[in-house]
């Protein structure tokens, strides 16, 4: 079933000339893991800001969880199943305490007291971060405090997660931190994670990766099968995963390889028994 | 010419209280004019302080930075020439963008350097073109561009002072792959026109490989390693240890072997596994 979907929608930002989305049509499974990827620009961040109605299109329609996102009467009701990560954490992060942090949002949605401690110390634990929820936000590193800014979120109890370059600003620690421990939240949680990035190292474990360019879906399918349409990837300003670049330049050296093995060790095995015959 | 020297540098924050801890000790090195030098480590590793050792930020704790014969915490006069002599690019450098046209910030530094105005305009125009910002966007507020604009003309804002040394941290964080490639492509050309030094830290292990002579790696505080990208890049392993990536044909050439691949020592560019793999096929066939 599909829990979003975008129907022709056009975007123009106040003052601009240009649309920023061109008419866009999209559903998203829900309890899938989804990879928006694209360069500068593109129109990915503008998508993602019309899953919880920050934005609403000039034209067309976008529904969240069966609401309109023009619906100003169920905006709350709408904001509440998507909970929205951004890319900077000290931004995101108002409390003192971790904990504290964590239960402003259930807080703000008047949920009773002990369903918010329960909720705050499940939330807390999902991301692994149970153990310093008395520490002082500002002294956690980056990957740390971008995984409170996820619990802050998952406190809510969203059904769907839209996370908008969450590991720009983080060391590669940080980025495999929270990588799988959004990764864990779909799997584990059944909760619908919308991923928007350029790394496309953090798409390999996605359901289905989508690129966008200059306001349009370009590709839309599998991380493996997307990867594989190498000159789209580089027309976009994009890189594509080492193991998909050299299966591809040993095939076009008459190796006859399959472009899709995304893992290192998959790609490695299928290289190793086609030089063995 | 600006050759750097580091003497048993060591530095220690919050000296004499319970939290006295020493962030580097022991870095012996010299960088020669006009090496285009990689630092890498994990969060906390001590680059981020050693580089500002590097123009002077800092004092050491122990040890002694001398750029170019000078030993440039000798005096005040001494602290302030190396500023002008080594340009510092912080992590996410747009944030300190501040005046209200891209002109008036590219200028900013060589202003404070009391040049004159026809030098100064001569420095704006010069860094502009090195980093590729048009000079239709000088009367534009810098606040108003892409982060991408953004940050080149904050490296333009320190190129303008025409340091012999340039250090930039995590220049390319945050960007897309084509903003990246074009950062780096930018200070490429201004090394190779001005035969300036330049120090990258990164942890974009593919680009340090790709484009640094000579790599330095950071580990709690000291040098670990330090060599030629083919030279660190064969430890593979030790740097995965200590919380490293490693580039991604280094990564996949690691799988190979141990799926029983004789493959060479030191792969780190996509051309080199390609060749390395097509000479093995090459060999079967014969």
């Amino acid at each position: 079933m599909s829990i979003i979907k975008f129907e022709n929608v056009h975007y123009t930002y106040p003052g601009d000339q240009l649309e920023s989305l061109c008419g866009v049509s999209l559903e998203i499974e829900e309890g899938s893991f989804v990879a928006v990827l694209g360069h500068n620009g593109s129109g990915k961040s503008t998508l993602a800001k019309h899953m919880n109605a920050i934005l609403v299109p000039t034209e067309g329609k976008v529904t969240v969880c069966g609401i309109d996102s023009a619906d100003e009467e169920r905006l709350i009701q709408l904001r509440r199943n998507v909970g929205m990560v951004f890319q900077n954490p000290d931004n995101q992060i108002v409390a003192n305490v971790v904990e504290d942090d964590v239960a402003f949002a259930p807080e703000n949605l008047g949920v009773e007291p002990k369903e918010i401690r329960r909720r705050v110390d499940e939330a807390l634990k999902l991301v692994g971060m149970y153990e310093k929820r008395q520490h002082a936000p500002h002294l956690l590193s980056g990957g740390q405090k971008q995984r409170v800014a996820i619990a802050g979120v998952i406190a809510m109890e969203p059904k769907i997660i839209v996370l908008d370059e969450p590991t720009a600003m983080l060391d590669p620690i940080g980025r495999e931190e929270v990588i799988s421990t959004i990764t864990r939240l779909c799997r584990e949680k059944g909760m619908t994670v919308v991923l928007i990035t350029h790394h496309m190292d953090e798409c390999v474990g996605a359901d289905r990766l989508i690129v966008m360019s200059n306001g349009s879906v370009v590709a839309d399918g599998l991380p493996a099968e997307v990867f594989a349409d190498i000159g789209l990837m580089e027309r976009e300003g994009l890189t594509v995963p080492e193991t998909t670049r050299l299966l591809y330049d040993l095939k076009q050296r008459g190796m006859d390889l399959p472009l899709t093995a995304l893992d290192v060790d998959a790609c490695a095995k299928e290289i190793v028994e086609k030089l063995r015959g | 010419m600006a050759e750097i020297i580091v003497e048993q540098l060591r530095h220690v924050y919050s000296a004499g209280t319970p939290f006295e801890v020493a962030a580097i000790e022991d870095i012996d090195l010299s960088i020669p004019q006009g090496q285009l030098v990689g630092i890498i480590g994990h969060t906390g590793s001590g680059k981020s302080t050693f580089i500002q050792h590097m123009n002077a930020l800092l004092a050491p704790s122990a040890g002694k930075v001398c750029c170019g014969g000078q030993d440039i915490n000798e005096s005040k006069l001494s602290r302030r020439d190396v500023k002008h002599q080594v340009g510092l690019v912080f992590q996410y450098p747009e944030y300190q963008l501040f005046e209200e046209t891209v002109y008036k910030d590219i200028a900013f530094g060589p202003k404070n350097m009391k040049l004159s105005e026809e030098e100064i305009d001569q420095r704006v125009r010069e860094a502009a073109g090195f980093v590729g910002v048009e000079e239709e966007l000088f009367e534009k507020s810098p606040l108003e561009l892409s982060g991408g604009q953004k940050r080149r003309i904050a490296i333009a804002g320190v190129i303008a002072m025409r340091p012999g040394v340039l250090i930039l941290d995590e220049p390319t964080a945050g960007l897309d792959p084509a903003g990246c490639r074009q950062i780096l492509d930018n200070i490429c050309a201004y090394r190779e026109k001005t035969g300036a030094t330049v120090i990258i830290v990164s942890h974009n292990m593919d680009d340090v490989a790709r484009i640094a002579e000579r790599i330095i790696v950071f580990s709690h505080g000291r040098v670990v390693m330090d060599g030629s990208a083919g030279e660190v890049f064969s430890r593979a392993e030790e740097l995965i240890e200590i919380g490293l990536d490693v580039p991604h044909a280094t990564a996949l050439a690691m799988a190979l072997k141990k799926q029983g691949l004789k493959l060479p020592e030191g792969i780190y560019t996509h051309e080199q596994l390609l060749s390395a793999i097509l000479e093995i096929r090459g060999a079967a066939v014969c």
